[in-house]
């Protein structure tokens, strides 16, 4: 009889091993890539400090690409998690990060600082946050309480109050005259250039606390899907996880948004993809969305930044015509 | 005794489901609850399993109130079986039996050979070791149930608690099911607490019965206390002829449609 | 000279003065700008009228004018920079606007040690003034103030052109056809129609007001003028729609006309050009005389 643990350490590794392989690589491309040609020779000769050094190569990958790549890393691993954990706790496969109303308040919010004249960072940013904090807290009102649909209640709540944000985001785009529109049609679009390493810097350090305690909760994951009732008759204390998980998920996809925009169908797709590969454990599932969201998000940025001959696609545009087709090829995989 | 009720009540906001329930269960008893369609039955069961807490009354698991269980510790005392579980994700039958041990094991639930072990044996007990790999989405709903039941005797619980798992299930896995429970109680000591809409199965298998009706004990006792004609036709608001099994000493119950009334 | 040359390749700034750019930023830019970028198509086309190109390095993706700009190196278009590319050619002086540049960019340029002169031409007066500073900068200041000296009595000619005539034609300027767009009191547009000797039928707050075809009727324009991104084609549909309405004084005196929009928008010295040809469309009578 076939059984997973304590080949489970041993399965956590060696996959956890395996993408940390390809996040690598996905860092290394990221950094050969760009605008300026220079090529994967040049980046390792920045790396050992060998060959001539050449102040302007070092110029453009250390100080514009990568902490381009480290945060696509970072979005990319914090938007996958997130639709992991919003999938295992609405106990639905559509879920994705910015279900409960994160998209559509983050958005206002960053609007309003845009044509109140905030620069990016950090007027745009935090008001992008207070917005995506204040619908959550709207979701949570509206749905408490309720007794029919109760399973479903969030997340209905969160669809209509994304839905109504569209449409306020729709009036408030129509009525903007000048140059602010292109302000605000690119972070409505996901924009990873807009980063300094500082900021980064930043984010990581609020970001990995926020992976650790997920990862701590990650079987706990695992019985939620069993169900509120039958969690809590196997002992997990439902409250407390279920608040730790939309809090923790709910502030970290919030930090993202408000550092670069919104960039859909990463958080859709990944978990599911991974599940495909990997299985429904969600301590395996856990990393691997870190590591291997990641990776994805550093190559779709390598793309967006290559494939157009001028100038580059905003990421999200890029994330869209990937992740759409290569969910439906999942769902069609998964129908077998 | 395994289970101590005492004028216990729960009600859904302004509608009460169970009044004044008072019962006991004995250690290692087969306990049924029977009673008609919205008596109240599966609140009665959810509020034992500690998933409902009660507006009145007392609840004592062996003797302890259980209020002062710890979450954990309640896990590893009670196993509860619903009737259906969502299957969203497709856990395979070993991670979902696997499960079961979680109130052993600290938060990541990293498990150990033991318990590997203990969830063979599970799957063993079940007869569900030719589903192991397979995913908890294709089985049938009387396979799931074994799962269910698999996973729940991983909690190594001192009571079981069934809320209709026959519900679903034709005759021969009905019978196969509470042979089942049978044998976990007579070879592992496990209190069989279980909600049954069949009376005669009931009848066949039960140590003691609880007859539920509108939210309050109507009848507690063993077969032949429980199941008489009087009691039943009142309950169940039709004609019922009850007499001895020919099968053994207990209750048969035969429901008497209109057009042979009147007949001996 | 070779010091200087060792110092570029060392990345230290040759010699260098702190200016106040339009902005009020002090900025320490080199005496002797070899290679700048220009972060906006009318940067590009002051530096060359200047005739400054040989220090330009890069332009940015719009900049059409003078036709040899578009054989320099892009680095994206001004309002998403490229800031890869801008490093690239290793620029020792970048000159930015204030009205559209993404204000990120210029700090991360600064940041790495770029000085970025930024400027906010918003009327014919601050263009001229924009035109006097960047050629301070690039030590073209005689170049500019001939420029400048040209542009100013050409302005004047107008002015007293236009001081002949008592009547201000209504002139309703059409910049987008779907939905139509005019525009108001601060552009540009306004400014050259005022001096022109005309009025704006959508003068008011509203940068880029919008009308529905009623309403422009209920103006009454006398003098139409349509210019827009789109090609010629679609400017003989919009001439007929508009020739619909045979009551409109614009169409009863044929006086719907296409211009080039890049004259009219851009804060450059070619806004004079703009003038003279707005002149000649809203008082023709003017000129009948002249000859």
């Amino acid at each position: 009889m076939n059984t997973k643990t304590p080949l489970l350490l041993k399965r956590l590794l060696a996959i956890s091993f395996a993408l940390m392989l390809v996040l690598l690589i996905a860092m290394l491309v990221g950094l050969s890539a760009g605008s300026t040609p220079s090529g994967i020779q040049a980046l390792f000769q920045s790396l050992l400090g060998i060959g001539e050094p050449d102040s302007m190569l070092d110029t453009i990958i250390w100080r514009i690409r990568f902490p381009r790549v480290l945060l696509s890393a970072l979005v990319g691993a914090t938007l996958s998690l997130g639709g992991l954990v919003f999938q295992a706790l609405l106990r639905n496969p559509l879920a994705e990060p910015y279900i409960l109303g994160i998209s559509g308040g983050s958005a206002i919010g960053a609007i309003i600082g845009i044509l109140m004249g905030f620069s990016r960072f950090p007027g745009v940013s935090l008001a992008a946050f207070a917005g995506s904090v204040a619908t959550l807290l709207l979701i949570l009102a509206m749905s408490s309480g309720q007794t029919i649909l109760k399973k479903d209640a969030l997340l209905l709540s969160g669809v209509m109050v994304n839905a109504f944000c569209a449409a306020v985001i729709m009036f408030l785009v129509s009525i903007t005259q000048d140059s602010r529109l292109h302000n605000i049609i690119f972070w409505l679009m996901g924009d990873l250039s807009m980063i300094d390493i500082g900021h980064a810097g930043i984010l990581a350090a609020t970001l990995l606390p926020c992976f650790i305690l997920l990862f701590w909760f990650s079987n706990s994951m695992n019985l939620l899907l069993m169900g509120k009732e039958m969690a809590l008759t196997m002992g997990v204390n439902i409250q407390a996880v279920t608040v730790a998980l939309l809090v923790v998920t709910s502030f970290m996809v919030s930090a993202t948004v408000s550092y670069c925009g919104l960039l859909g169908f990463v958080g859709l797709v990944m978990p599911h993809l991974l599940r495909l590969l990997f299985g429904p454990d969600h301590r395996v599932l856990v990393p691997a969305c870190i590591l291997g969201g990641g990776a994805y998000l550093i190559f779709c940025d390598v793309l967006a930044r290559v494939l157009p001959e001028q100038g580059e696609m905003p990421a999200g545009v890029i994330t869209a015509m990937i992740g759409a087709p290569l969910f439906i090829f999942l769902l069609k995989r998964s129908a077998r | 005794m395994a289970i101590d009720v005492n004028n216990l009540s729960y009600s859904y906001g302004n509608f009460k489901v169970l009044s004044d329930i008072t019962f006991s269960v004995r250690k290692g008893d087969f306990f049924i609850v029977i009673g008609p369609n919205g008596s109240g039955k599966t609140t009665l069961m959810k509020v034992v399993a500690g998933i409902l807490k009660p507006q009145n009354g007392r609840l004592e698991i062996l003797g302890q109130p259980i209020d002062q269980y710890t979450r954990k510790a309640l896990a590893r005392t009670i196993a509860f079986v619903p009737q259906t579980l969502p299957v969203d994700f497709p856990f395979s039958v070993t991670e979902v039996v696997l499960m079961g041990r979680s109130p052993y094991l600290g938060m990541l639930g990293l498990e150990q050979e033991r318990d590997l072990e203990i969830a063979r044996q599970a799957i063993a007990f079940t007869g569900v070791e030719h589903l192991a790999h397979r995913k908890l989405d294709q089985l049938s709903g009387g396979e799931q149930q074994r799962v269910f039941i698999a996973r729940a005797i991983c909690q190594e619980p001192e009571v079981i608690l069934l809320d209709e798992p026959t519900a679903s299930l034709d005759l021969a896995h009905q019978v196969r099911l509470l042979d089942l429970m049978e044998k976990l109680k007579r070879e592992k000591g496990v209190t069989v607490v279980m909600i049954s809409h069949d009376v005669n199965l009931a009848a066949m298998y039960a140590d003691s019965l609880l007859l539920l009706n509108k939210g309050q004990i109507v009848s507690r006792g063993n077969p032949d206390q429980v199941l008489t004609f009087q009691t039943l036709e009142e309950v169940y608001g039709c004609t019922l002829l009850v007499d001895e099994s020919p099968l053994g000493k207990f209750p048969r119950v035969t429901p008497v449609p209109g057009k042979f009334v009147g007949k001996s | 000279m070779i010091a200087m040359g060792l110092s570029l390749a060392s990345g230290q700034p040759a010699a260098a003065r702190t200016v106040k750019d339009q902005l009020g930023r002090r900025v320490d830019v080199p005496d002797e700008p070899r290679r700048v970028v220009a972060l906006a198509p009318n940067i590009t086309e002051i530096v060359f009228a200047l005739g400054q190109e040989d220090r330009l390095k890069g332009v940015t993706t719009y900049s059409d004018f003078p036709p040899a700009a578009t054989m320099l190196p892009k680095v994206g278009s001004y309002i998403r920079l490229d800031l890869e590319r801008i490093v690239a050619l290793k620029p020792d002086l970048c000159i930015a606007v204030k009205d559209g540049n993404p204000k990120e960019t210029v700090q991360r340029l600064e940041l790495l040690k770029i000085p970025v002169y930024a400027v906010d031409p918003r009327n014919l007066e601050t263009v001229m003034q924009t035109v006097m500073e960047i050629g301070r900068l690039l030590n073209a200041g005689e170049k500019a103030s001939t420029l400048l000296q040209n542009m100013r009595s050409r302005i004047l000619k107008v002015q007293s052109l236009v001081a002949k005539s008592t009547y201000r034609p209504r002139v309703f300027f059409q910049i987008g056809i779907d939905p139509i767009v005019s525009i108001g009191t601060d552009t540009f547009i306004h400014e050259l129609i005022i001096l022109a000797g005309g009025q704006n039928l959508a003068a008011g707050a509203v940068t880029y007001p919008r009308f529905s075809q009623e309403q422009v009727l209920a103006l009454s324009p006398e003098v139409f003028i349509i210019t827009s991104m789109t090609r010629a084609a679609s400017f003989e549909d919009v001439k007929a729609g508009w020739s619909r309405w045979p009551d409109m004084p614009a169409v009863r005196n044929q006086r719907i006309l296409l211009e080039d929009s890049n004259i009219f928008d851009r804060p450059t010295p070619r806004l004079v050009d703009a003038l003279e040809l707005l002149v000649r469309r809203i008082h023709p009578e003017l000129f009948k005389e002249a000859e």
